[in-house]
């Protein structure tokens, strides 16, 4: 055999051997936390690092965060049991829920309970400030993005809303609306004027006008929607079983405890820019079920 | 009488006629309001963030693109050489056995293949769970099938008299078989596997965009909040990476080429299973408890009158329509651009530049460049066309000129001391011979391109590939499964019709100028 094949063999043979030693890794049992992408990267990435930590102190097991890029994306994991705990939108919880029978909510933020959508403009589109449903018919005929297409805040809510007000999305310009993927590009997208509008979650909204993202010169808000329920944490059944007996209340206390008065907890805190997290159950997401449901959303 | 025949440099510039609707779309919607914003993009080019978090987890997501690409290249080769030698007629002809079972794996294999890696990925997403081998085997499925088709059309092209020969002089079916398969298929195994590495790398971003972890992954979310410096900083690494990659592998097949004793068909399947193994050990270490072990999780699946009420209620007319509007403008956009850039800024620094732009088209994935089209134009599927005709675009680009350097520069010269101008010798010295082998490949990338609507669809919300993603965010099964029916579908004729006109591209040329 020449030099070089023996010594291809030899790296084989050596490989081979090295990748038995992988195996064992598998059984650790880990904690995975996950969560719907609607921030940036290097938030999500602090952010649920830094959860992660406090969680794997407080539970005593090790927890990773694994992260999603889409949406539908983090509900198939749950269900296929890729993410024991996720960070879900109001649509897509209930969605998880519907595919993981047994999964329980543990909790939502303190302005998940009321949360709105503003709808905003373009300051050359010619908008006007909308003071009720009808006033949305002012939007036919114009350039409309949503956000991520499983999106609460960003789609489903919004267009429940221009439903109401006698606006289905087939009468914006061009025949449908646009995508965006995300809050923050919806932003973006109304702010250039390549959209004359767009919907999006308050809060992202909020903070982009803080930070200087939004220019409220180019783009202002026309319409706030009324309240609905959002975002709400959700673990997966069998935590109990594989984690010891009353797990998931266990987590449902540590998620509840976290407050601001410590260093990592008032961080987390403030990157969820809520106060504190508060106790959540299945029923307050009814309506948003029934919304899903007009809308083709759950089938 | 005579019919008239376009001259193959023209053909080749044809498609150009699908630039003259986008360019007037997309300068009709060009607008000033993103400015500002391509800016803050171009800025961050310059300054890519270099905060340590984010810079240890692009490298992790490298590190998982690149180790998936490598293990699904592997598999891909291996799994694709044998389908290919068991799908090939000559196999049993030797074995004096009937050839159906040939002609039945190939039709089996059309399957695989007509479906696009990105929808293997967010099929097996939903059947096998969040676990970083169904991007593996998302882009091994079509690959590997892709790949045996490849080696199949090889093998029963080969001159059979060696093989007849060897049989005859009373040597086994099996070692008669590979004695005279086996040196043909060495240098299609070397070029063609190297490609193929390439493309791996390339599918292993576009399934991170559509969150299957990795580099790609890392890129949408930051591009999607717009963090432009810490997107370019992504980018700079892929960038990076498949330049390294792409000049390796030419330095690799130019010692081929001047030292071919050195390099056989052992040595290239030693690699595939070295990158199988490391690969799939590498990615183990890096996401060491991130699955469960691999089990099937099947949705709910539709029953008969869940699809015949999903059946009447989707526009297919409709969808199917502005699928194979963008098909066509973008397959345009990507045949004829790089011949065009080329006939318009002849000379050597322009083709540099040109190869360096090609290289950075290749590497941004669609989604992501539509999404930045879009900030400075209005929507439409011009725009969507564009931004998949652009990436293509780098790939026939780099093909082209790969091609124009290694032909005989001799009726070039010739033509250019006639007192010709530089750019018609290039058309008629340089771009003419080369024509009928690119076109047959903007055939083959048509196809390609079809599939790949699937990807800008979502973004655009056109075609059945949006309508593919509103399904399945919306978890509805029967749609889903009808989409991807119809999906293949468009594949296979469009497969059909690319193959036969590739196969009239690649006729000799003395055969068709007669016609």
């Amino acid at each position: 055999m020449p030099a070089r094949e023996h010594r291809a063999v030899v790296c084989l043979a050596l490989l081979c051997c090295l990748s038995t030693t992988a195996l064992p890794s598998w059984a650790a049992e880990t904690l995975r936390i996950g969560a719907i992408p609607d921030q940036n990267p290097e938030k999500l990435n602090r952010l649920y690092g830094l959860l992660a930590q406090e969680l794997s102190q407080k539970l005593q097991v090790p927890v990773r965060y694994v992260p999603v890029s889409n949406y539908p994306a983090a509900v198939s994991a749950f269900r296929t049991g890729g993410l024991d705990v996720v960070w879900f939108g109001g649509l897509t919880g209930v969605q998880a829920r519907l595919q993981t029978p047994g999964a329980t909510v543990l909790a939502q933020r303190d302005i998940d309970a009321k949360f709105r959508s503003v709808f905003i403009a373009n300051t050359q589109s010619g908008l006007q400030s909308i003071s009720s449903l009808e006033g949305l018919q002012t939007l036919k005929g114009k350039r409309f993005t949503f956000g991520s297409e499983s999106s609460t805040s960003g789609r489903l809510m919004p267009q429940h809303f221009l439903q109401q007000g006698g606006v289905t999305p087939n009468q914006f310009a061009g025949g449908r609306p646009g995508f965006s993927g995300s809050h923050d590009a919806t932003i973006a997208l109304v702010h250039s004027g390549s959209y004359e509008a767009g919907a999006l979650n308050e809060q992202v909204w909020t903070s982009a006008l803080k930070s200087g993202a939004a220019d409220p010169n180019k783009v202002t808000v026309i319409w706030r929607t009324p309240t609905y329920v959002d975002y709400h944490w959700v673990a997966r059944p069998g935590l109990d079983k594989r984690f010891g007996g009353g797990f998931t209340t266990k987590l449902q206390k540590a998620i509840l405890g976290i407050k601001p008065t410590t260093a990592n907890g008032k961080t987390i805190l403030s990157l969820f820019a809520a106060e504190e997290f508060i106790p959540a159950s299945a029923s307050q997401y009814a309506p948003i079920e029934t919304v899903g449901r007009q809308l083709g959303k759950i089938r | 009488m005579k019919r008239p025949v376009l001259s193959a440099p023209l053909l080749c510039l044809l498609p150009a006629l699908a630039l003259v609707p986008v360019l007037i779309v997309v300068g009709q919607g060009l607008h000033g309001g993103g400015f500002e914003t391509w800016w803050r993009f171009l800025q961050g080019a310059v300054q890519p963030s270099k905060d340590p978090l984010l810079l240890k987890s692009l490298w992790d997501g490298l590190q998982v693109t690149l180790a998936t690409a490598l293990v699904s290249w592997g598999l891909s080769t291996l799994i694709g050489l044998l389908l290919g030698v068991f799908s090939s007629d000559v196999l049993w002809e030797s074995a004096k056995i009937p050839t159906w079972p040939a002609a039945a794996i190939r039709s089996l294999l059309a399957l695989p293949r007509a479906i696009h890696e990105l929808l293997w990925g967010l099929l097996l997403l939903q059947v096998l769970g969040l676990h970083p081998w169904v991007a593996v085997a998302a882009i091994t499925i079509p690959y590997s099938a892709l790949v045996a088709r490849v080696f199949r059309d090889q093998i029963d092209s080969i001159d059979r008299r060696r093989l007849t020969a060897v049989l005859q002089s009373g040597a086994s079916a099996p070692a008669a078989l590979v004695s005279s398969i086996g040196p043909p298929l060495q240098p299609i195994l070397l070029s063609y596997g190297g490609y193929r590495l390439e493309c791996a790398l390339r599918s292993a971003t576009l399934l991170g965009v559509f969150g299957l972890g990795g580099i790609g992954t890392e890129l949408q979310l930051t591009l999607q909040s717009l963090r432009f410096a810490e997107f370019w900083s992504g980018l700079w690494l892929l960038i990076l990476l498949s330049v390294l990659l792409e000049q390796g592998l030419t330095f690799w097949r130019h010692r081929q080429q001047t030292n071919p004793s050195q390099w056989n068909g052992v040595s290239v399947l030693t690699m595939t299973v070295l990158a199988v193994l490391g690969g799939g050990h590498w990615l183990q270490q890096l996401l060491p408890t991130s699955g469960t072990t691999l089990q099937l999780m099947l949705p709910p699946l539709p029953d008969i009158s869940a699809l015949q009420l999903a059946a009447t209620e989707l526009p297919w007319l409709r969808m199917i329509e502005q699928t194979l509007r963008l098909t066509l403008l973008a397959a345009g956009i990507a045949i004829a651009l790089p011949p065009l850039c080329l006939l318009i800024f002849p000379g050597r620094i322009a083709k540099q530049v040109f190869l360096g732009l090609w290289t950075l088209q290749r590497v941004l994935p669609p989604p992501l460049t539509l999404l930045m089209l879009l900030l400075a134009n209005l929507p439409s599927l011009a725009l969507a066309a564009l931004a998949l005709g652009l990436q293509n675009a780098g790939v026939m680009g780099r093909l082209l000129v790969e091609g124009l350097d290694q032909q005989n520069r001799g009726t070039m010269k010739a033509i250019e001391v006639t007192a010709a101008g530089p750019r018609q010798a290039w058309l008629l010295g340089c771009l003419s011979p080369q024509s009928r082998s690119y076109l047959a490949y903007g055939a083959y990338r048509t196809d390609v391109i079809l599939r790949e609507t699937l990807v800008v669809g979502l973004v655009g919300g056109t075609g059945l590939g949006w309508m593919l993603i509103e399904s399945l965010s919306s978890f509805h099964w029967a749609a889903v499964l009808l989409i991807i029916i119809c999906f293949a579908l468009l594949t296979l004729a469009g497969e059909h019709i690319s193959d036969g006109l590739r196969q009239r591209w690649l006729r000799t040329p003395g055969e068709t100028a007669s016609t």
